[in-house]
């Protein structure tokens, strides 16, 4: 069978995307953390994961961005989400603060417009 | 002294003798009462008969009146010497007044006493097969009557002796045929018994040791051509066991056996020492003599047998015919081993490449059958079903041009490539497509029809590819049947740049589609559409998948089966309200129980933005349940769902404790649960925890 989800990657200047087709729960949440990270290098200012294609987010997704975000706050990186308007899993990142936590927009080009401002 | 002319009644008694002698008397009771008859009618002492020897050039009393010695000596005459011999070689009758002053050899007739003899020659068509004399111990001059009346006794003994000994050759003849059919009978009842039963190299031992019985031989080898068609390769040996051992190769055309393989005809070596032998073998063991045949079937050169003698042997004519007509035999039992071998090996492979199992999908149920083909020859008939992403089912049916372990392996790779293509999540139609070009590449013997079929049970429709492939069938909830349309596809490996299409139509709840291959449907003397319209109606009123296969089967298939057959039905149950299902306590089975969840909940007329909050809320108290699974026994988990006037409640229980995950960014299930649904229980138990959670659909509150 297929993999439940898989990432497309796309590298703008130091900020890099991350776009997770398909579906996010318990059974990949660990493996599509590891890919996450590893997208991550020194330089990179910030990761934009775009949440446009994905079809299905539980607890297991959020906590994955939560820690995401907290480790990235940690390196002094940032974190974005594109989440599309009015989506089912935009009442999830909703519901569990998630979205208060970490800038949310609503298309990929805004992410980065966002991400490329300078840091507040 | 007798008449000038012979009384009548002596030359009936004569006669009589004669005659009664060709139907009763053996040779030596005829020439006995020959003689007896003979003295007493020319008034002789001594009578004697000495016949040809097969030599032509010796002569041998065989019956004597009066000079018995003669007979008991073996005395043996030169034909052209002394009385006898110039009898025979100048093939007229001899008088001799006084045997004195005769030229006689035989030492026996002079010590009898004999004083006079009168000899005639034994003619038959002008052939002379000995002689006949009388004699006299007084002086006698024997006149021209005496001669005449020998030389009619002598013509009719003649005819008699000659009689007899055709009468004697031919049941030498007939007896020798006797045993010939014997022996043939022995060997034919071998290769008749034995197809069935015997593997190739039991066929062939026990093959070998009936043929060195029936030709009385020492030796018995068979050699059967390689598949390159140049070497003989030993496959079979009695008395020169070496030469299976040591894998003795003979390249056609040289050598005994290769001269017998090239030329297609017997071969003869009455002295192996004298004769091209390639195999040192049959040297070292001592073989004397060999005699070999081809083994021949429709023409087509199998291999050789031969046989051979530890003593030297002149091998007859009857014993190459009788060899010939072993082999003759014996080639047509290696082909049909040959045949039933490959059919077993292809039975194997496909057995193998069937699925042992159905994949078992909750809210999917699956049948199927395979019913080889009756005859030799395995056909190419195969089905396949597997997951896809998202809940979808690949269900696919095809039948490889060609038969036994070609089509196996046709089989094996088309299974393989279309799982492939499929699982990489290509568009039907291109999954079909890289599996034509991939069929093509193989090279001709690849052809394949396939029928390739992907059920979406969320979206409840049905995706169809038909390469070449007689149409599916399906049947709806209602108990209408039809038949999906046929696309015109070419069969698979036909033409590289052939192009497929798909055609995705509805598959509602409590539909079934039956997939199969043309043996069911084909039968001789009747039409395609006769067989059609005969499944449309065998399929309308079955039960539930696995009754509608028992039925198709039981109403489509014959006995006797020129084709094999493969069935697969898939059906789409319409969900109940009540729903209980039981999972595995893994990870992988979370997204297995969405999809059934989200479509029971369709099947409820929930809305899309529910299903997605009622579905997470389940994962949550899923995934924990999954998660603090510990021990045995706790191995699994249940849900169950059910629903009443538009209200859901589902219930989700463990063998496990609940416990709310820890660390920093664990722990969101519960409250997550909470917000999505109006109703969150957890309970905890003895035997585990039971999470409740409850909302009303959208539908049933406006």
């Amino acid at each position: 069978m297929r993999p439940l989800a898989r990432i497309v990657e796309e590298r703008h200047g130091e900020i890099a995307v991350a776009a997770i087709e398909g579906e996010i729960d318990a059974s990949n949440a660990d493996e599509l953390g590891a890919r996450l990270r590893s997208q991550l290098t020194n330089r990179s200012e910030t990761l934009v994961v775009d949440l446009v294609a994905t079809t299905y987010v539980d607890s297991a997704g959020i906590n994955l961005l939560f820690a995401l975000a907290a480790e990235l706050h940690q390196r002094q990186q940032r974190l974005h989400l594109v989440v599309a308007e009015s989506s089912p899993i935009a009442r999830v990142i909703d519901i569990t603060g998630l979205a208060s936590a970490v800038p949310s927009h609503p298309t990929r080009d805004g992410a980065l417009v966002a991400a490329s401002a300078p840091a507040p | 002294m007798i008449g000038a002319v012979p009384d009548r009644r002596v030359l009936e008694s004569l006669q009589r003798v004669t005659d009664a002698a060709l139907a009763h008397l053996s040779r030596q009771d005829l020439l006995a009462e020959l003689l007896s008859r003979i003295t007493e009618i020319l008034e002789a002492d001594t009578a004697a008969i000495l016949l040809l020897e097969p030599d032509g050039a010796t002569l041998r009393p065989r019956a004597a009146k009066g000079i018995e010695e003669a007979v008991r000596q073996g005395v043996r005459i030169p034909v052209g010497r002394g009385f006898a011999g110039r009898i025979a070689a100048e093939r007229r009758p001899i008088t001799i007044d006084d045997v004195d002053h005769a030229d006689i050899l035989n030492p026996i007739l002079r010590e009898t006493g004999i004083r006079s003899l009168l000899g005639v020659p034994l003619l038959v068509e002008g052939r002379v097969l000995g002689v006949l004399h009388v004699g006299t111990l007084t002086p006698r001059t024997f006149t021209t009557d005496d001669r005449d009346l020998l030389q009619l006794a002598a013509d009719r003994a003649a005819l008699a002796i000659e009689h007899a000994r055709l009468y004697e050759q031919e049941r030498v003849a007939r007896q020798t045929a006797e045993r010939a059919s014997q022996r043939l009978e022995s060997l034919q009842s071998v290769t008749d018994a034995t197809l069935a039963y015997l593997s190739q190299d039991g066929l062939l031992a026990e093959l070998l040791s009936r043929i060195t019985e029936a030709l009385g031989v020492d030796t018995a080898a068979i050699l059967l051509l390689e598949p390159d068609g140049v070497t003989l390769r030993a496959r079979a040996a009695k008395g020169i066991e070496e030469e299976v051992e040591q894998g003795v190769r003979i390249p056609v055309g040289r050598g005994f056996a290769g001269r017998i393989a090239a030329e297609r005809r017997p071969v003869t070596i009455d002295d192996v020492d004298h004769a091209d032998i390639l195999n040192p073998i049959l040297r070292e063991t001592g073989i004397r003599s060999l005699l070999g045949v081809p083994l021949l079937v429709e023409g087509r050169v199998l291999g050789v047998l031969h046989v051979g003698t530890l003593t030297p042997r002149t091998f007859t004519t009857d014993d190459r015919d009788l060899l010939q007509l072993a082999a003759d035999r014996a080639a047509v039992a290696i082909e049909h081993a040959r045949l039933y071998e490959q059919r077993r090996l292809a039975e194997a492979v496909q057995r193998r490449l069937l699925p042992e199992d159905l994949p078992s999908i909750p809210g999917l149920e699956l049948a199927s059958a395979y019913l080889p083909a009756s005859g030799e020859s395995l056909g190419g008939d195969w089905y396949d079903a597997f997951e896809l992403s998202g809940g979808r089912i690949a269900l696919a049916v095809g039948d490889v041009v060609g038969h036994g372990l070609a089509a196996a392996a046709v089989m094996a790779q088309l299974r393989a490539a279309l799982r492939a293509y499929a699982v990489e999540e290509h568009p039907a139609a291109d999954v079909v497509e890289r599996v034509n070009a991939l069929m093509w590449q193989l090279g001709p013997t690849a052809m394949t029809t396939l029928a390739y079929l992907v059920v979406d049970p969320v979206e409840e429709s049905l995706e169809l590819v038909n390469a070449g492939h007689p149409p599916p069938l399906v049947v709806a909830g209602g108990g209408e049947v039809s038949y999906l349309p046929l696309q015109g596809g070419m069969a698979l490996g036909a033409s590289p740049l052939a192009t497929y299409h798909s055609e995705t139509i509805p598959f509602p709840p409590r539909s079934t589609v039956v997939l199969y291959t043309d043996g069911l449907v084909e039968r001789r003397g009747t039409s395609i559409d006769d067989g059609l319209e005969r499944l449309r109606l065998c399929a309308a009123d079955a039960g539930d998948v696995g009754a509608l296969v028992a039925a198709i089967i039981e109403h489509m298939v014959p006995d006797e089966r020129a084709d094999d057959i493969a069935v697969i039905a898939a059906c789409l149950p319409l969900l109940p309200d009540e729903l209980v299902s039981r999972w595995p306590a893994e990870k992988e089975t979370l997204v297995s129980v969405r999809r059934l969840l989200r479509r029971w909940l369709h099947n409820r007329g929930a809305g899309e933005e529910e299903i997605y909050a009622i579905t997470v809320a389940c994962q949550e108290a899923c995934a924990n349940a999954v998660e603090h699974a510990y021990g045995p026994g706790r191995r699994w988990f249940d849900v169950e769902a059910s629903h009443r006037d538009g209200h859901v409640r589902l219930t989700v229980r463990d063998g496990g404790r609940w416990r709310e995950p820890r660390g920093t960014h664990r722990g969101r299930g519960l409250p997550l649960m909470r917000a999505l649904m109006e109703l969150v229980d957890v309970q905890h138990t003895a035997d585990g925890t039971v999470v409740v959670l409850e909302r009303t659909l959208e539908h049933a509150t406006s």
